[in-house]
């Protein structure tokens, strides 16, 4: 069976080309691999933030107008729509615009036509109650609390300090000092009282108290851990400190 | 005469010899997971009509979903596995789109002239906003086959074994969608020809 090409490289018209295009240049931003790793509890290297704590203003903003643009323009549909986008384009097609990218917002001739989805897969909520004295944190945020963070503007500030605290806290742990990761672990839990990464200070925590001679409160503190989370991603390498 | 100097290599089994941590091991699939195809399942939830400002929040939920199935998903299939996440979030975040629409239709006319102008509008966010219309109108399977194939540029084959389905139905998929792509852009030429005629 012979491959077909794709239709970019054969098609003649501009508007094909930059509709494909659109479809093809699209990018996650850095601010959404940071939040991607800190719900899964795999606080990286702090510089994974650093583009992404300059571009959350920004991102914001556009995320705002954005969602406003698509309600809006797709309530009002073909009557609203077509007329303001063919006086667009039309205006930059009579100033003798070749270039694609003039076309304009319209929408097509028929409604939309509602999408029927397979199968809407279980909510990844997983409300993760902390253990005693650390208050609450969160590890995978509920539907709710997605949108809520993305409405509430540059978290991944907040997100970069977390990570600065957690890396800070694991450097010290591989140097051997396990009593100064505990002081740093503690200066975060009382920093971010409901830290995003609490679940992997609680881990590392364990790992601290284990290195520092608390092996028996590491045990304890082990054995609530998988009590309370028990289908964490991190649930895991706490059953191997266990020796489970 | 010099006499070599004694070189004592490391013995050839020694990292396998060493015990593994499979939290660790777990933990660096996940992050590769992420690293390796987190622009992927953007793309894909974004081309399957996820809205712009769902799209982070979706990414993320799609690799949490994949975070708790991870060690039911074998070596190699991590993509395909993916693919089907994203494609189900964006089917979930369509059906919410549609409820918001409904529920925010009283105040559009009102936002629509001050967000809707021409002017207000980068030429990149209205071919986004434009391609959103023509992909919204296809069927599911087909808008999936679309999608894989002119953006993802992934081979039939790939597809094929991506969607669990025959090379040969890929085809026809490909064929109707790209012929209802062409259609609904030439429709959209032709009016602003004749617009500009008038």
């Amino acid at each position: 069976m012979r491959e077909p090409s794709r239709l970019r490289d054969e098609t003649s018209s501009a508007l094909e080309r930059a509709l494909l295009d659109a479809g093809t240049s699209y990018r996650s931003p850095a601010s959404a691999r940071a939040k991607t790793l800190g719900a899964l509890g795999l606080a990286g290297s702090a510089t994974i933030l650093a583009g992404a704590t300059q571009a959350a203003p920004l991102s914001a903003f556009a995320k705002v107008t954005w969602t406003k643009l698509l309600a809006t323009i797709s309530v009002v549909g073909v009557a609203a729509a077509v007329p303001v986008g063919y006086y667009a384009w039309h205006r930059h097609a009579g100033a003798g615009h070749a270039a694609p990218v003039h076309a304009p917002v319209v929408a097509l001739a028929q409604a939309a036509e509602p999408a029927v989805p397979e199968e809407a897969p279980a909510g990844p909520a997983v409300a993760a109650p902390a253990l005693e004295p650390a208050p609450a944190p969160t590890l995978a945020p509920t539907a709710g609390s997605l949108t809520h963070r993305a409405e509430a503007g540059p978290s991944t500030v907040t997100l970069a300090g977390e990570l600065s605290s957690i890396d800070g806290a694991r450097a010290m742990l591989a140097r051997g000092d396990g009593e100064g990761a505990l002081a740093r672990l503690d200066a975060y839990s009382r920093g971010y009282p409901r830290g995003r990464l609490e679940l992997e200070a609680e881990v590392l925590r364990i790992d601290a108290l284990d290195q520092s001679g608390r092996t028996n409160l590491a045990r304890e503190r082990a054995e609530a851990f998988l009590r309370r989370h028990p289908r964490s991603v991190l649930a895991a390498r706490v059953r191997a400190h266990l020796g489970d | 005469m010099t006499t070599a100097a004694v070189y004592e290599a490391p013995p050839l089994d020694r990292g396998l010899s060493m015990p593994r941590d499979p939290a660790r091991d777990r933990e660096v699939r996940l992050r590769r997971l992420v690293d390796g195809h987190i622009d992927f399942v953007a793309r894909v939830l974004r081309n399957s009509g996820t809205p712009q400002a769902d799209v982070d929040d979706e990414v993320q939920r799609t690799f949490i979903v994949a975070a708790r199935r991870l060690d039911d998903v074998r070596i190699g299939a991590e993509k395909s596995f993916l693919f089907r996440i994203a494609l189900n979030l964006a089917a979930h975040a369509r059906r919410t789109m549609a409820r918001r629409r409904e529920v925010s239709a009283d105040q559009a006319p009102e936002q629509i002239e001050r967000f809707a102008t021409p002017e207000a509008l980068t030429d990149q966010k209205r071919m986004r906003e434009l391609l959103d219309r023509v992909l919204d109108k296809m069927e599911e399977p087909l808008r999936a086959t679309f999608v894989l194939h002119e953006f993802e540029e992934m081979s039939t084959s790939e597809i094929a074994e991506l969607l669990g389905i025959p090379r040969g139905t890929v085809a026809s998929r490909l064929r109707r969608a790209r012929i209802e792509f062409r259609e609904r852009v030439g429709a959209i030429e032709a009016l602003g020809k004749r617009e500009r005629e008038t």
